[in-house]
């Protein structure tokens, strides 16, 4: 991870001049001689490559408030959506590589992304560095509030079903394609366009069943409007403790979503250090602890190297289980 | 029903601080909504840090007001510049630019803010005591629904174009051709997205708008540069006299009520509702042939209808926490960033919240025609800047607008490309209007088409066997076969008869 010898001359001489540093800071200028000590001299810049509102974007500007005090620098958040966040981080790769810029990653693009399209320019978890993990969401299945199906098991013995998903290569189609192509039900999968439009769909009963997030969920389950089946994380979710895994009633799903922030690879170590303790310092707020109660989040806060294996198993597993089941992503029709 | 929390909804609304928010909600909207390119979505995400220190209420007031009063501005490019900078305010410039050009900008714009005024009171009257009634109707429209009525739309289109009707079928029929770019709504396979990411997601409406209608109109006057300038013809007061007001009172009601109707609908509501109060202007019109050539109906209806569907377009968000828009996706972020779940919830359980906003919106409103009167007059005079000045200054707010949509700079060289065949279809007398409604109601239909038949396992027939779509396939048949061909019957028997008394004399 060590920087060409020129640039690195060019910009301690460059940082030698005060003036010119101070100058530099405000517009396009920082870099790697910055580090440790003296970084971050000016704000860094916090990229969510998803649209503004979305679940993302909320934990991203959750956690970049939070973050401003340990980091000592504010955090401005800016969206750079497109291909599912492919188009963020592949901009965050064209950039310098000296901690100024951030951006949110999520699992779903690393461990289900390759599954469905084979493309050789896709980012991959090894061209960058995760500066820190951030959340665990779980994949809950639910029926409308006046579905005839009362558990799994009716849903499963049913003739035909068609179920919603928001979107090809989410953790939506994945969980519950897995789920009825596992246990062999005739079941098609209906894409809609995120998760509003889906919720829509089953509330007005377009679709018998649909895989979405505890947070697109929680506010029409309590109102009765929406029936919770199962989850498909490991344990039960500590909002919905009554509703048991798909792994207890005998169906071996893991499906989630994570969520991280990262850099690309080569940011020098002092640098990351940097911003994983403001981060680590940022995930203890209590308001940010709040944000997640009200999200119907999960912590997820591990290392990187540990994040990164995560993702990696995932990734076979994922693999593993559409071939067993027969289910392809993106190719449904 | 019971009013009490309306009521203390509005000694919320009416709190200093929140009036002070709404006035800068509203104003800082309208400036946005004159910015081409410059959306509500892209502005409320920039604000969003400044509300995390507010109280909640005041915070969406602001965000809301942002959101219509960008409703009002938007129409202020659309009739001076032929510059629509939302899907809902396409059909404005038609008649609107049109009504410039003939010296009247002041009246289009005065009966604009009126009708935006009108329209947007009487969403917000309707929304209080339907508002709870009228989730279902957001829910009783499925993909079947959504395919009969991107139908209903692009057959719509049709009308719009003044000239050929062969080019503005073939000018719609590339809309719908663009619209495709894109991973497949269904499989998710790359359509004509040349190997980049950043053609994954199609191409944002606004883009196109901002190229075929901006640039192409800003490069097809440039080539007039040398000639000596026009006398600029008078604007007219911005008040509209008697006459105009005569001609579109009929108008703004039945486009108010249009406007709340589909404005409801998640998804391409406020689009379908402006083309559609258009459509209907133009057909009920005793002379169909002004229309396209300054035609205040052609303002008046379009208008109230896209600012009383603005209003309606809260309903799903506030009573189903579902965003009917980009718009309404930000403002749920700002209220999920408060701590507040928007949802069935949120009346109950935050009725200060939900009638604070609901009823700030009459004020908001009440601000923006005041606001609108003498800004009109100051707008105007940009048509007094010679083309030289206005258009480079009018091409760097649009390139600044473009990229604030996804903070992308690919977007900025999308709207060049179609800024160049914007100015090619202008030469070769095609219409961008149909081009880019069909464009919008395109992705709507073939990924609505596509769901509803994977539903209907590939059986047409349930398109009419279902209520609300079989009423919506009446509609298309009776406005698309019947009345064209009654119409047909009836100026044949008019020419018929015609022949017979010449005959007879």
């Amino acid at each position: 991870m060590q920087h060409p010898l020129p640039r690195r001359g060019l910009l301690a001489g460059l940082a030698a001049v005060p003036s010119l540093a101070a100058l530099a800071a405000c517009q396009v200028q920082g870099g790697a001689d910055e580090a440790g000590a003296s970084f971050p001299t000016r704000a860094v810049d916090f990229w969510v490559p998803f649209d503004a509102g979305g679940s993302g974007d909320l934990i991203s500007r959750a956690v970049a408030k939070a973050a401003e005090k340990p980091l000592g620098e504010s955090l401005p958040v800016t969206n750079k959506p497109g291909a599912n966040g492919a188009v963020g981080l592949k901009e965050l790769l064209a950039g310098k590589a000296d901690g100024y810029t951030i951006c949110l990653a999520v699992k779903s693009l690393f461990a289900i992304g390759p599954l469905v399209v084979d493309d050789p320019d896709a980012v991959t978890i090894d061209q960058l560095r995760i500066i820190t993990t951030l959340t665990n969401e779980g994949y809950v299945l639910v029926v409308h509030g006046d579905s005839p199906y009362q558990t799994l098991d009716d849903l499963l013995a049913a003739d035909s079903v068609n179920y919603g998903t928001t979107g090809v290569g989410t953790g939506s189609q994945l969980s519950a394609g897995l789920l009825f192509g596992l246990a062999g039900v005739a079941a098609k999968d209906v894409p809609f366009d995120g998760g509003g439009p889906t919720v829509t769909a089953l509330l007005g009963q377009d679709i018998d069943a649909a895989s979405l997030s505890l947070a697109e969920t929680m506010p029409h389950i309590e109102a009765g409007d929406m029936r919770p089946l199962c989850v498909f994380s490991e344990e039960r979710s500590v909002y919905l403790n009554d509703v048991p895994t798909a792994l207890e009633v005998g169906h071996n799903i893991l499906v989630d979503q994570r969520r991280f922030i990262v850099v690309p690879a080569d940011t020098p170590d002092d640098v990351v250090g940097v911003l994983t303790l403001a981060f680590e310092e940022a995930r203890e707020g209590g308001e940010y602890g709040q944000f997640l109660q009200d999200n119907f989040m999960e912590r997820w806060e591990v290392d990187g190297m540990d994040a990164e294996l995560h993702l990696a198993e995932a990734t076979e597993q994922f693999k593993a289980q559409l071939d067993e089941s027969g289910v392809t992503l993106g190719t449904g029709e | 029903m019971d009013l009490s929390p309306v009521l203390t909804g509005f000694t919320v609304a009416f709190e200093w601080q929140n009036i002070l928010f709404c006035l800068l909600g509203v104003t800082v909207g309208m400036l946005i909504g004159v910015l081409p390119g410059l959306g509500p979505a892209a502005t409320i995400a920039i604000l969003l840090p400044i509300t995390y220190n507010l109280e909640p209420t005041a915070a969406v007031i602001m965000l809301a007001g942002i959101f219509y009063g960008a409703q009002y501005g938007g129409t202020i490019t659309s009739v001076l510049l032929r510059l629509p900078g939302e899907a809902s305010t396409v059909v404005t410039a038609l008649d609107g630019h049109a009504l410039a050009r003939r010296g009247e900008a002041g009246p289009a714009l005065g009966i604009a803010a009126i009708a935006s005024f009108i329209g947007g009171t009487a969403s917000i009257i309707l929304l209080t005591f339907i508002a709870p009634a009228l989730a279902g109707v957001a829910l009783a429209f499925g993909p079947a629904e959504y395919t009969v009525l991107a139908l209903i739309g692009i057959f719509l289109v049709g009308t719009l174009g003044n000239g050929s009707i062969i080019k503005s079928v073939a000018a719609a029929a590339a809309g719908l051709l663009l619209a495709v770019v894109g991973l497949d709504p269904i499989m998710g396979t790359p359509r004509f997205t040349f190997g980049t990411d950043q053609l994954a997601d199609g191409i944002d409406f606004t883009i196109v708008a901002m190229g075929l209608f901006g640039v192409g109109e800003i490069l097809y006057n440039l080539e007039h540069r040398d000639r000596p300038d026009k006398p600029v013809p008078s604007f007219g007061r911005a008040i509209p006299g008697r006459l105009h007001w005569l001609q579109s009172r009929l108008a703004i009601l039945r486009g108010s009520v249009t406007g709340f109707v589909l404005g409801i609908l998640p998804g391409g509501g406020a689009t379908m509702a402006s083309l559609v109060a258009y459509a209907v202007e133009k057909r009920t019109a005793k002379d169909p042939s002004r229309f396209g050539k300054g035609a205040v109906e052609g303002v008046a209806g379009p208008e109230s209808a896209n600012n009383a569907a603005a209003t309606s377009s809260f309903i799903p968000l506030l009573t189903l926490g579902i965003p009917a828009n980009a718009t309404m996706a930000v403002l749920f972020g700002a209220l999920m960033l408060q701590g507040i779940t928007p949802g069935p919830g949120l009346m109950t359980d935050h009725p200060d919240v939900f009638w604070g906003v609901v009823n700030s919106m009459y004020l908001g409103n009440i601000l923006l025609l005041v606001l609108s009167i003498p800004l009109i007059g100051l707008f105007v005079r940009m048509l007094k800047v010679r083309p030289g000045i206005l258009a480079p200054i009018t091409v760097v707010i649009t390139m600044i607008g473009t990229y604030s949509i996804r903070n992308n700079a690919f977007d900025m060289l999308l709207v060049i490309g179609l800024g160049l065949l914007g100015y090619g279809m202008r030469k070769l007398g095609f219409e961008p209007g149909p081009f880019v409604l069909a464009f919008v109601l395109g992705s709507l239909l073939e990924a609505s088409f596509r769901r509803s038949m994977r539903i209907f396992d590939g059986d047409v027939t349930e398109y009419v066997q279902q209520p609300v779509s079989a009423t919506l396939v009446a509609i298309l048949v009776v406005t698309v076969v019947v009345v064209p061909l009654l119409r047909r019957v009836r100026t044949r028997q008019t020419a018929g008869a015609e022949e017979a008394g010449v005959r007879a004399d």
